[in-house]
């Protein structure tokens, strides 16, 4: 049976070929060799553990969770469980995970094209509702950084489940020049508690008490540190001053893109104590963006919208990250617990 | 932690292929015939529409008239940058040309 669910064990109807190994550091190498690893080592990902956490997520391991046409690839339950329990997740995690597999496979967010890119774009996972606080993922201090279980292991084992199933390796699907460290793994969660700001999923139309994941495709990441501005205006002029020179660039696809903004906290306070709230953030961003001339045409948002705010990190560094987008949009999702789910 | 199924030493580790299958999956298919010149052969040129890629390859065929004799040259630019050609750009390509040339501009 699995583990405390009352359902039938699933083992038997795991479809992944099985290989037999004689102790840890053999099946580590052979993986490693046989090119399923991101470089690092893994977990195993045995039939027992598979079956925990497809038990946690409620599915049945035929579950499909996407699928990616360009590349004759369908993503399931099963394969998701795999490379999550490979990435070092806890099993509480993977409702979490399948969220951020399901979102990347929106057709909008454009998996073929943001994973096998020349450019290296990364997947940037934003986590907001109860969720963050029930599995411990970090929204303050150093929170893009290691340190953090359920950060660095859902982000890898979405990571993980690109490269793995949706066939991302170098030198196949994964065409990039440089490729980024982001590629690791980049997971946080959203600080709902820092201030009043509505959360980001709240903003795209979940409720409060809803938990869900926003999975951005970056093909820029900049930092603006700014330790002189002192009002909001001042502090948005100086993000305007990178987004109106590099542009936000969409194509015919996607037709109107997003750029993720994350705020940190002492950012946050300026805006805070001026009674700034997000919508006010994005609204003077557009019309300073449309008041640039010839550069409003570089900024394919499509509206104020596609200014996606996010507060989050620490106190002590004044500073904003800009994600600017890859040819995608950013998804949002719903992460469903498994007592929302079934297995059929 | 225990990891579920390793504590059997002397059992050894069954562990599960996590990919989606080999990296070259068996199709049926094979490569087109290459022919040995361009002469009477209608070319396709697809781009991206990237940056000066639809000036390259109209360069492209104008360099290769120059050593050959093509039958005609058809150009399809994508209807988008990030995603494959649509249906009937590959119907006009599988239709109409006999060899084709892909590129991109950055």
């Amino acid at each position: 049976m699995a583990a405390g669910s009352g359902l039938a064990s699933v083992i038997g109807m795991l479809r992944a070929a099985r290989h037999d190994y004689p102790d840890y550091a053999s099946l580590v190498e052979d993986y490693y060799e046989r090119g399923w690893t991101d470089g690092l080592p893994i977990v195993p990902p045995t039939p027992e553990s598979v079956e925990c956490f497809l038990d946690h997520a409620g599915l049945a391991p035929d579950a499909i969770l996407g699928a990616v046409p360009t590349r004759d690839v369908v993503v399931t339950a099963e394969h998701a469980a795999i490379n999550a329990v490979m990435a070092g997740c806890r099993p509480d995690y993977f409702p979490t995970v399948v969220a951020a597999v399901r979102a990347h496979l929106h057709e909008k967010a454009n998996c073929h094209s943001t994973t096998g890119t020349l450019s290296g774009a990364s997947q940037i996972v934003v986590v907001n509702g109860p969720v963050r606080n029930e599995i411990g993922i970090e929204c303050r201090g150093a929170c893009f950084g290691p340190g953090f279980r359920a950060n660095a292991t859902i982000g890898r084992a979405l990571r993980l489940v690109i490269r793995n199933v949706c066939r991302a390796v170098p030198g196949v699907f994964d065409r990039a020049s440089l490729s980024t460290p982001f590629r690791y793994s980049f997971c946080f969660g959203e600080d709902e508690e820092a201030n009043d700001w509505k959360p980001l999923h709240v903003e795209r139309g979940f409720a409060p008490d809803q938990s869900a994941v926003t999975v951005h495709s970056t093909m820029i990441v900049c930092e603006v540190m700014d330790y002189t501005s002192r009002t909001p205006e001042a502090i948005c002029d100086g993000w305007l001053a990178e987004i109106l020179r590099r542009g936000i660039f969409a194509d015919r696809f996607v037709a109107e893109a997003n750029i993720l903004i994350v705020v940190s906290a002492e950012h946050q306070r300026y805006f805070a104590q001026a009674g700034w709230s997000k919508a006010d953030v994005r609204d003077y961003l557009w019309k300073q963006c449309q008041a640039s001339g010839e550069n409003a045409k570089r900024i394919m948002l499509g509206g104020p919208e596609g200014f996606l705010i996010v507060g989050a990190g620490g106190p002590g560094h004044a500073t904003t990250w800009l994600f600017f987008p890859h040819l995608a949009w950013a998804i949002t999702q719903a992460i469903d617990p498994a007592s929302a789910t079934r297995r059929t | 932690m225990t990891i579920q199924g390793t504590d059997r030493r002397s059992e050894g580790i069954v562990a599960l292929d996590p990919t989606s299958g080999p990296l070259e999956k068996p199709t049926g298919r094979k490569l087109a015939a290459r022919p040995s010149d361009l002469d009477g052969q209608v070319i396709g040129l697809v781009t991206n529409g990237l940056g000066r890629s639809q000036e390259f390859m109209t360069a492209l065929s104008g360099e290769l008239a120059k050593i050959s004799r093509p039958g005609g040259v058809i150009h399809v630019v994508k209807n988008s940058v990030s995603i494959a050609p649509e249906r009937a750009d590959w119907a006009r390509l599988t239709s109409e040309a006999s060899v084709a040339i892909t590129g991109f501009g950055g």
